[in-house]
């Protein structure tokens, strides 16, 4: 199984491929110098990404642990200066600027959060690697975790980012059932989330709360907050078995579709590719995540396992999540799809979370 | 183990994406693909103008101007309020009534909402200079109906409105449509299937903004056919001029081929405030108790008076119940039963020469029960009375003859003397139309043929007067014919004739006045003749309804005739 990082890599070069060929078809038809570098960026970043990739799968996983707490801080520091120093794009203040690139800090977050949380529910010692969790209190089993991530949540809430903040919540609950937190639990918890929706409803934007309301019902909006999800529908479903064929899908070149080259590229990729292509690339994407959950499964190493397992869950809930968005079937949250959609951050940090997992597997087999 | 159910989990979720996408693309693809159709391909209408009405020497009576409508593409404006507000101001328009077009007339952000239609051109230009300020403003022009003549020959042309339900159903099948402009009465309904435009359409291709970005396929509207008419502008304006502010028709026709060269019918209306659409002015025509949408000419059904003697007459001499020696005394009046019959005036002995000039009542009501009320019947029958002439023209009325049988069956009555005394004098239960009685009058004038009349002379160019039905000879005596002509003449040459004002005419006209007797307010006028007496040509008759006597017709008459010689309107010499 010495390949499993090959496998890892050879899947996500494809993927990024595809989508930089979708970013191409995305950006072809608009004017402006801008919009025609946008694919060749993105080639640029994928290449960074490689290489990322190819460090950090050379890099012990482990030493990970120890910086924990730096990475954690790193990650609350990274959010709070966005509050300060960041600029609002679309109407959410997420991005800091340094130099030319503008880095999205929430991005990085999920990631660094996968990590803190692996190392909590793990612990150092590789001998006795039996999870202690059962033993927990409720305190110690929910309550503290769920502090330490409430934490840059609430942060990245405010900027606002929905999406990253439901990725980690998330990947939150997938480690706590891991980590054999009792079930009642993890009900309770799922419970008092449940119950406390009309409170956070109330903390919402009310760009938000149109979005939400939309999503129950496209139709209330067709115009404003519903647009872009009928549009995508209408991308997606007119595709047809074949595709309209790169280039020519008539919703995206005639820029019905907004947004796609970053979070409505897979509405753009299914119009053009059809039915054939989308099914192509749900395999791609199942097979990458199935070989992060393979990993963890194969894993002896809690740390490893944890962490393992919370990169596929962060991978596979924003496949979900964004998939799902562009096909009317979640609500809009500003979340890319990895891999595909443009933009530097997302890129790198879904590199390294890969060559964290190409990793963790190599790791394993050293012992 | 708890890793295992992340796995179920995987597949699960991937299963319900794909399922999502089977969905969407499967299940649903014919709905997006046409919803994706509909997005980026736009159908611009494009109309053709409506063919034109011209007169028989090619004059344009009816024609085609370019109009101006305001539309607002919602998608290229963010400040609708502002926009309308503006436009009220040049249009001086109510801001509220903009609006609620507005409102009313969305349907989607690209498609163009008309909010004012048939502005003036200087505020389109006005419009049209302020296209930067005004964001989505479009100035559309669009081919409306122009009557450069007004109200001229309305009756006979029809006007144009949107079509209305009855017409729809009857239509449908023809590929008409709601909101089609139609013709309503006239040659616009008749020959609508003609004269209606094709329209055409432009099928191009937008971006999200409505903006082109290429033309996917155009087919070229087509314009209406033009028609020719049989009229004579400038003898239909004569007519016209001559009739305005009385309530009657007048017709002229040439009595060999049914021609119609002039046909009016007053009170008139202007068939410009159907394309203006001002309500007001609108139901007031409808609501006026004159009737000016009505084609009295045809339409109008009245009773014939005494120009239905020549009726009588035919039939007399034709059936040897009277011949041309045969005198009655006109003593005033007769008795009929026990009911007694007055003449207009006292006529001492007459003939039927003599009867005819001075339109005695006693001598018809004799020769009348002479030869029976069947007979009259069966005659005016034969002269073309009780059905429509089947001129090219919608809504023509038959008219009515009564006889003795139809009495019985319908009113359960006898028929009495008096009535057929009544019948005989052109009262009673008869009802003409006045082409009814211009097509009797050709009669005499053509020596004995039943013509067909008609208003058109040619579609696109084609002459389909040869499709015209052919005249039917009567068979009728020549002498009688003859007899009847020369007592025509001396109505207007005697003295005593009751059409003697037209002798004054440079053109011999011939002719039968009638004063018909309602039950309240004034005597309807006829006049029906030919002219010239010997080679007749034309074929005229006024008809004015509570006209007065017959004098007023023959008045106008030869008001009229006066006017053709003097502008050398007809080429009388043939």
């Amino acid at each position: 199984m010495r390949n499993t990082g090959l496998i890892i890599l050879l899947i996500a070069i494809l993927i990024t491929s595809i989508g930089i060929l979708t970013i191409y078809s995305s950006t072809y038809q608009r004017e402006g110098k801008l919009w025609q570098v946008i694919y060749k960026r993105q080639i640029f970043w994928v290449i960074l990404g490689i290489i990322l990739f190819l460090i950090v799968s050379n890099f012990n996983y482990r030493r990970l642990w120890d910086w924990t707490f730096f990475l954690y801080a790193l990650a609350l520091f990274l959010l709070l200066l966005v509050f300060v120093l960041g600029i609002t794009r679309l109407g959410a203040q997420r991005w800091l600027k340094i130099g030319w690139f503008n880095f999205q800090p929430s991005e990085l977050t999920k990631l660094i959060m996968v990590i803190f949380l692996a190392r909590y529910f793990s612990r150092k010692s590789v001998d006795s690697f039996s999870m202690l969790v059962n033993k927990f209190g409720i305190l110690r089993a929910l309550i503290l975790p769920f502090i330490f991530v409430a934490i840059p949540i609430g942060l990245i809430m405010e900027q606002p980012d929905l999406g990253s903040a439901a990725t980690i919540l998330f990947v939150l609950i997938a480690m706590l059932y891991l980590s054999g937190v009792r079930l009642r639990y993890i009900v309770i918890f799922l419970l008092i989330l449940v119950l406390s929706l009309p409170i956070l409803w109330q903390f919402l934007r009310d760009y938000q709360k149109d979005r939400l309301s939309v999503f129950l019902n496209p139709n209330i909006d067709p115009l404003g907050a519903g647009y872009t999800v009928i549009q995508s529908k209408i991308a997606i479903g007119s595709g047809g078995f074949f595709g309209k064929g790169w280039l020519s899908g008539t919703q995206s070149q005639l820029h019905f579709l907004p947004e796609s080259h970053t979070d409505f590229i897979f509405a753009n990729f299914a119009e053009e590719w059809g039915f054939l292509g989308s099914i192509a690339l749900l395999l791609l994407y199942y097979f990458l995540i199935r070989q992060g959950i393979a990993i963890s499964q194969r894993t002896s190493d809690p740390f490893g396992k944890f962490l393992a397992l919370g990169i596929s869950v962060m991978l596979g809930i924003q496949i979900f999540i964004n998939i799902a968005m562009n096909m009317g079937l979640a609500p809009v949250v500003g979340l890319p799809l990895p891999l595909m959609s443009y933009g530097g951050s997302s890129i790198l940090v879904t590199f390294i979370s890969l060559g964290i997992l190409a990793n963790i597997d190599k790791t394993r087999n050293v012992f | 183990m708890r890793t295992k159910f992340f796995g179920f989990i995987l597949t699960f979720i991937f299963l319900l994406l794909i399922l999502g996408i089977l969905n969407l693309n499967v299940f649903q693809g014919n709905k997006y693909q046409e919803l994706s159709k509909k997005n980026y391909v736009r159908l611009l209408p494009q109309v053709g103008a409506r063919g034109r009405i011209l007169d028989r020497k090619n004059s344009i009576i009816v024609d085609n101007k370019l109009c101006y409508d305001v539309m607002i593409v919602p998608q290229e404006t963010s400040k609708v309020d502002q926009v309308l507000m503006s436009v009220s101001r040049i249009l001086e328009m109510d801001f509220r009534e903009l609006k609620e077009k507005f409102r009313k007339g969305y349907t989607a952000p690209f498609a163009p909402i008309a909010i004012a239609q048939n502005i003036d051109v200087a505020k389109a230009v006005t419009l049209e200079e302020l296209k930067f300020e005004l964001s989505g403003v479009v100035i559309q022009p669009r081919p409306i109906r122009s009557y450069p003549y007004g109200r001229l020959a309305c009756h006979a042309i029809g006007y144009l409105n949107e079509i209305d339900r009855w017409r729809l159903t009857k239509l449908e099948d023809y590929g008409y449509k709601t909101k089609d402009i139609v013709g309503f009465g006239g040659v616009e309904e008749k020959y609508d299937y003609y004269l209606r435009q094709e329209e055409g359409g432009l099928s191009v291709e937008v971006d999200h903004r409505g903006k082109l970005r290429r033309v996917l396929a155009l087919r070229p509207p087509q314009s209406g056919k033009d028609i020719q008419l049989t009229l004579d502008l400038k003898v239909q304006k004569a007519v016209d001029q001559n009739l305005v502010d009385r309530k009657g028709s007048v017709i002229i026709m040439d009595p060999y081929t049914g021609e119609i060269i002039a046909m009016a019918s007053f009170p008139n209306f202007n068939p410009a405030v159907f394309v203006d659409r001002s309500a007001t002015s609108f139901n007031n025509l409808l609501g006026d108790p004159d009737a000016p949408l009505v084609n009295r000419a045809i339409t109008g059904v009245y009773p014939a008076g005494s120009v239905f003697k020549l009726i009588v007459a035919t039939a007399g001499l034709e059936t040897g119940k009277i011949n041309t020696a045969k005198t009655f005394l006109c003593s005033g009046s007769i008795k009929i039963g026990n009911m007694e019959f007055a003449c207009w005036d006292t006529h001492g002995p007459q003939n039927l020469f003599a009867a005819i000039t001075h339109s005695c009542n006693i001598f018809f009501y004799r020769t009348g029960l002479l030869v029976g009320a069947q007979t009259i019947h069966d005659y005016a029958l034969k002269f073309g009375f009780s059905r429509p002439t089947g001129i090219n023209l919608p809504y023509e009325a038959g008219g009515f003859v009564p006889s003795p049988l139809w009495k019985r069956i319908y009113r359960f009555k006898s028929w009495f003397d008096g009535d057929t005394a009544n019948l005989s004098i052109g009262q009673g239960d008869l009802l003409v139309t006045p082409l009814q009685i211009t097509r009797m009058m050709a009669v005499f004038a053509n020596q004995g043929s039943l013509v067909t009349p008609y208003i058109i002379k040619a579609i696109d160019g084609m002459d389909i007067s040869l499709a015209q039905q052919k005249s039917t000879n009567l068979h009728i005596n020549p002498s009688t014919i003859d007899y009847i002509r020369q007592a025509l003449r001396n109505v207007v040459q005697d003295p005593a004739g009751t059409a003697h004002i037209l002798s004054i005419l440079e053109v011999q006209v011939s002719g039968k006045t009638g004063t018909v007797q309602v039950s309240r307010g004034q005597p309807h006028a006829w006049f029906v003749g030919f002219f010239p007496y010997k080679k007749p040509r034309f074929v005229i008759c006024v008809f004015l309804e509570h006209g007065g006597s017959g004098q007023t017709a023959c008045l106008l008459a030869r008001q009229i005739i006066e006017e053709i010689i003097k502008e050398k309107l007809l080429d009388l010499q043939g």
